[in-house]
């Protein structure tokens, strides 16, 4: 039985394009609340993790639970999911609200129209509100996708590359948002390339090499880190070296 | 930033609102093209200039045109709707929408009908253009009966709907894949093409007869079985 | 191996289908000789309608487990199919000019015969554009199950259609008999290409893993190892 307090587990998870293994036995728990960074190179398979724990991409062998439910075939259970991908997943030819509101119209969200105005004002774009994607700049449709991911709530969010295309406001912004959802224990899953965000904003940072979890370390910048690290961090058993081993804490669970 | 208290979604067991989803996800679409008018004007253009074209070779007497116009008229429907439901399928798949779509608490089922039922209306579109077109370009009685011409019109149109909307969707995800859909519809589709063919011209005789009503039948169970087929195998189709 | 043992009794009853059908088979009054054709014609147009049934069905228990074996018999199966609705169209056509000096119209069974075969081709088609195996699988196996529930609706839309094919020809008890053996000695054969063809489809799946599974870079260390020093 799943601890209630393990936001996403997966366990035995592979995926295979082909001839190309690209995720091999992974085995994870990632806590409530945790904020974790997924590193590697380009064509390591940060993405496809991803979509494989947001249950977007089916994997060729294991499963993934969000706070024990199922991932796969779960329509409900994606309630618990917000997902914001590489494309900003806006409709061109909807205005910025109407992409919102029918977002939250998706997600069963109570009064969708005034939680798209609230969001959009807290964005600050509720003068473009009425306009579409193209006559907005990259940064702020940036912001109204991740608005979309955000606007049910969601105990778990998974971010693909949030900071590409973004400048320096805006990196500011969305560091604080991060911050701020870690404050109030949203579990966040996050791919980026840049090591500074990394050490900035993530308590874990799992690493792919060549399409395998290679290793993980604890990140040691946070005054708390050895605080989180001794609360239910706890890593799944592997097979052998293709699975994840808590190296900077010494524990294979 | 204010996103709202922990509680803003209730933790239901159950799916809810489905209805009112299929009816925002319809909304979307119909919404969508009829600001950008990319899809269903080409739709348009290919079913009249199909029509155009059958109607340049009749040069066949009234009993002939008669036995042949409903074949005409349902390639016609059948084709200017194929193109409106490959490029529904292509055009969601932008901007990572599709993505975006399959992402929320809704079930794939509920996209299928939703698609269907956008698709059903443009065929009904086209109907609406072509039936009237097809009147005045060959003179045929094809409103002589219009409740029987309404009823082939809407089981044609709802079994060509149900197996063009799931196997668009397969294709869609194929790379290439919007020139094969018609290839792979086309021969699994020739029950409706014929049966609504068939039923149109036995809808001008003097008398309804039998035939008429088994045609009706063997649509209606195309219809049935591929909607189901749909509902249930478009699970399938979009794992990726 | 067990299918050497095999070719050898379905090779003699495949000759003795043929043989049978060139000499023991009356020869019928209207169209002579060629009438022949019917034999083959016919055990290829069932074992089309078979081969479709089979990849349907593998393709639905490839769904049900996500097991890559069914998807070969699925694959092995739309090969072969295919070969046997393509010859089943050429034997028609050929029939139908000896019959009635066309080599195509549209009656209800060579019209049935078609959609199959379009069937088969789109089916490969839309395989050959995947690489994927599981991708490839779960596409094909959708295709296949609708495929499969068109069948009897297109069998239903060509039989009230009007058309000129025979329904049974009133068969002698001899002809009757040389085209049950013709049936039955094809599928045998079919079976055994179906066999055959599967298990090289499952070689060529273990061959690949193999490869996975040992990086590229000890492959050639090993093989360097291996020579002379």
């Amino acid at each position: 039985m799943t601890e209630p307090n393990i936001a996403i587990q997966l366990r035995g998870l592979s995926k295979r394009f082909g001839r190309q293994e690209v995720l091999r036995d992974v085995h994870l728990d990632i806590p409530a609340g945790a904020s974790v960074a997924l590193t590697g190179a380009n064509g390591a398979g940060k993405t496809t993790l991803l979509r494989c724990m947001a249950s977007v991409l089916r994997p060729t062998a294991g499963e993934v639970r969000w706070f024990g439910r199922s991932a796969w075939r779960n329509p409900d259970a994606r309630r618990l999911i917000g997902t914001v991908a590489h494309q900003s997943g806006l409709y061109p030819h909807l205005t910025l609200r109407e992409n919102l509101v029918f977002a939250a119209r998706m997600c069963d969200v109570p009064k969708p129209l005034r939680r798209a105005d609230e969001l959009l004002s807290s964005l600050g774009l509720q003068a473009s509100a009425d306009r579409t994607p193209a006559e907005v700049s990259q940064g702020m449709r940036q912001r109204v996708a991740l608005a979309r991911g955000l606007i049910h709530d969601p105990a778990i969010l998974f971010l693909d590359e949030p900071f590409s295309g973004l400048d320096v406001a805006g990196t500011q912004w969305l560091c604080g948002l991060l911050d701020e959802l870690h404050a109030l224990e949203r579990t966040v899953c996050f791919a980026v390339h840049d090591p500074d965000m990394v050490r900035r904003l993530a308590d874990t940072v799992l690493e792919l090499r060549s399409g395998r979890v290679e290793h993980h370390d604890v990140a040691a910048l946070k005054p708390d880190a050895q605080a989180r690290e001794d609360a239910n961090l706890s890593l799944a058993g592997a097979s052998g070296f293709n699975g994840l081993r808590c190296a900077g804490c010494g524990r294979a669970a | 930033m204010d996103y709202g208290a922990r509680g803003a979604v209730g933790r239901h067991d159950k799916e809810r609102y489905v209805t009112a989803k299929l009816w925002w996800m319809m909304h979307k679409d119909l919404a969508s093209e009829w600001r950008a008018r990319r899809v269903w004007p080409a739709m348009l253009l290919l079913g009249i200039v199909v029509a155009l074209m059958f109607a340049v070779q009749m040069g066949l007497s009234p009993e002939q045109k008669q036995e042949t116009v409903g074949s005409l008229l349902w390639l016609a429907i059948f084709f200017a709707g194929m193109l409106a439901m490959d490029r529904s399928f292509v055009a969601e798949r932008e901007e990572g929408c599709w993505e975006g779509l399959l992402s929320y608490p809704v079930s794939p089922t509920a996209v299928y009908f939703a698609k269907l039922a956008v698709n059903a209306i443009a065929l009904a579109a086209i109907q609406c253009v072509l039936i009237p077109l097809f009147v005045a370009l060959s003179d045929v009685p094809l409103l002589e009966r219009p409740w029987a011409m309404l009823a082939v019109a809407v089981l044609g149109n709802v079994g060509i709907a149900a197996i063009g909307t799931l196997l668009s969707g397969l294709a869609a995800g194929i790379r290439h894949g919007a020139n094969l859909s018609v290839l792979l519809v086309l021969p699994l589709v020739i029950p409706v093409v014929l049966g609504a063919a068939e039923a149109t011209r036995l809808g001008m005789e003097e008398t309804l007869d039998a035939a008429w009503w088994r045609w009706c039948q063997l649509l209606g169970a195309f219809a049935v079985v591929f909607t189901t087929a749909g509902a249930v195998l478009f699970d399938f189709v979009v794992e990726d | 191996m067990h299918s050497r043992l095999w070719c050898i009794p379905v090779a003699a009853l495949v000759a003795a289908a043929i043989l049978a059908v060139c000499l023991v088979a009356p020869t019928e009054e209207t169209m002579g000789d060629a009438q022949r054709i019917v034999y083959i014609h016919v055990a290829m147009a069932w074992l089309a309608l078979v081969g479709f049934l089979i990849v349907g069905a593998a393709g639905a228990m490839y769904l049900r487990g996500r097991n890559l074996l069914w998807d070969h018999w699925a694959q092995a199966a739309a090969e072969l199919g295919w070969l046997c609705a393509s010859l089943t169209l050429a034997t028609g056509s050929l029939w139908a000019h000896a019959a009635w000096n066309t080599w195509w119209t549209w009656d209800p069974r060579l019209l049935t015969s078609f959609i199959l075969w379009a069937a088969y081709s789109g089916y490969l088609l839309v395989r050959g554009s995947l690489d994927d195996p599981h991708r490839r699988a779960r596409l094909g196996a959708v295709l296949a199950i609708v495929g499969v529930f068109d069948v009897p609706l297109v069998i239903m839309a060509t039989r009230w259609f009007r058309g000129m094919h025979p329904t049974s020809p009133g068969m002698d008890p001899t002809m009757r008999l040389v085209l049950w053996l013709s049936v039955f000695s094809f599928t045998g054969l079919f079976v055994l290409l179906l066999a055959i063809r599967r298990r090289q489809l499952r070689q060529e799946g273990l061959l690949a893993d193999l490869e996975r599974q040992t990086p590229l870079e000890d492959r050639y260390a090993k093989e360097r190892t291996c020579l002379p020093s």
